[in-house]
């Protein structure tokens, strides 16, 4: 519970010296492709210096050159035709072109080239960030930076809609007034047509099985079944132990309210239930500690948050009144949950009395 | 002991099994390098007789002389050579692949042997 997150010195994941390594490294890369860069750049320059010369061969009728013999020799000689190239298109295949189409061929090559040499650049920007990327790290994990990692938990299970999440922050705070707000008289009314309808059934239940340890047997099976069981049936068991009217007022307003939050309030009713019956050996208590964290996980996320919350009492009372409501069909649940924990089929009324006793009498001894 | 020296000799042999595979894989990067430079010339050298005009006289060197050639037949020439390069770089492709599984499995390979030299000794030095 006390787990909140993981700390983790950066030195261990990326040791400072591996991570210069790795540095160094993406500079070498980046040399090495900065000398492509300049090679291409050389051939760039060599093209239009050629292109310029080309340019202006035709100009003349004919040019006294030097003319190449053998590696170290020249000898003066005369070019005619100015106008007449053979130019080296590639796998030796030359072509006879005239100096403006021999222009227009180098043209397209010096196009290739810059392409190439912008691609270049940007492959050596990324290298570039990559090594300030590896330095950084090198430097932090040398700094002795150390990396705290937490669960995000969101205060309002997953499951729910986003607007029931919003509702269930509130509800702590202001849960008379949102639940005012929000009831509708439909609700209302159906809401407490059930809890009439429960209560009837709760006395019978007392009549019927009165005993400690009917009581023990069924909290017991709730708590099993709880992690099943789905928000509603959560709610109920929190909602008979309290004062029951107070509930069902909010009950109403709180329809959609989140299985997750629900099933943390009832931890915290169980087990003083227990207690208060007596039977439970100390260790039950335990033992249901431990399973219903293990549920809250399943269910979702944001449970291990609501585990360390309801410590402090205050919170899961909040979360009571706020869960409260049991609507026509968490009436249902409710029972069916206590018995449930085999399937949740059973008639509904044999588990509404089981359940309603139980809590009947918690609240009778508070 | 001898079971020691026995993973030992089997480990040399497939170190340098994998060895041979990495020189391999190499030589066949470097011929694989020299194909793609040569389909690039090639593309351009087509693109370039594609906008020569009919009539314009087009040369091959052979050895040390130029021996005209027609522009179709050039132009074909140069066709068949790309999809030639072409079908030797998948190939290449293909053997590559064939030689990085080879050599991953002879990695493993050498891998488990080394774990069993270690837990060997490691197990001698305890008793």
């Amino acid at each position: 519970m006390a787990k909140k997150g993981t700390v983790t010195e950066l030195s261990s994941l990326f040791p400072a010296e591996e991570a210069q390594k790795a540095s160094r490294r993406v500079q070498d890369e980046i040399a090495e492709r900065r000398r492509q860069l300049d090679q291409l750049q050389g051939f760039l320059d060599d093209n239009s210096n050629l292109i310029n010369l080309v340019w202006k061969l035709p100009d003349e009728t004919h040019h006294n050159i030097m003319v190449p013999f053998g590696k170290a020799a020249f000898f003066p000689g005369r070019m005619t035709n100015p106008n007449k190239f053979l130019v080296l298109l590639g796998e030796s295949y030359f072509a006879e072109r005239s100096a403006k189409q021999t222009v227009e061929i180098l043209e397209r090559r010096s196009n290739t080239l810059e392409t190439q040499i912008d691609s270049l650049n940007a492959i050596i920007d990324d290298l570039k960030l990559e090594a300030s990327f590896f330095d950084n790290t090198a430097r932090e994990s040398a700094e002795g930076l150390v990396e705290i990692r937490e669960d995000y938990i969101e205060e309002v299970p997953s499951g729910t809609s986003p607007n029931s999440g919003k509702k269930s922050d509130s509800v702590p705070l202001l849960e008379v007034d949102n639940g005012k707000a929000a009831i509708e008289d439909e609700e209302y009314a159906h809401i407490f047509s059930r809890m009439t309808e429960l209560e009837k059934e709760e006395e019978e239940a007392e009549e019927a099985n009165g005993s400690d340890q009917d009581e023990q047997i069924q909290n017991e099976q709730d708590q099993s079944v709880g992690r099943d069981s789905t928000d509603q049936e959560v709610r109920n068991i929190p909602i008979v132990t309290r004062e029951a009217p107070v509930i069902s007022k909010e009950g109403a307003s709180h329809g959609d309210y989140h299985p997750h939050s629900s099933a943390v309030v009832k931890k915290d009713f169980k087990l003083p239930q227990e207690e208060k019956i007596g039977s439970p050996l100390p260790a039950s208590n335990t033992v249901k500690k431990d399973f219903e964290l293990p549920q809250d996980e399943k269910i979702g996320s944001p449970l291990p948050a609501r585990n360390t919350v309801k410590k402090d009492f205050e919170l899961p009372q909040d979360e009571k009144i706020g869960s409260p409501l049991p609507a026509s069909n968490t009436a249902f649940t409710g029972s069916i949950v206590e018995h449930a924990h085999n399937i949740g089929m059973h008639a509904p009324q044999q588990q509404a009395r089981g359940s309603k006793p139980v809590s009947r009498f918690k609240m009778q001894r508070k | 002991m001898a079971d020691i020296k026995a993973l030992q000799r089997d480990l040399e042999n497939k170190a340098s099994d994998l060895q041979k595979l990495g020189r391999e894989s190499s030589k066949n990067n470097e011929v694989r390098k020299k194909y793609t430079i040569q389909l690039g010339e090639n593309e351009l050298v087509l693109k370039e007789l594609d906008l020569l005009n009919e009539d314009t006289n087009v040369y091959k060197l052979i050895g040390p002389v130029l021996v005209k050639q027609d522009l179709a037949e050039a132009n074909a020439n140069v066709r068949k050579r790309i999809e030639y390069i072409s079908a030797e770089l998948k190939r290449l492709d293909a053997i590559r692949q064939d030689l990085e599984e080879k050599e991953n499995s002879k990695k493993e390979a050498v891998i488990k042997v080394q774990q069993r030299i270690q837990a060997l000794q490691a197990g001698k030095g305890k008793a």
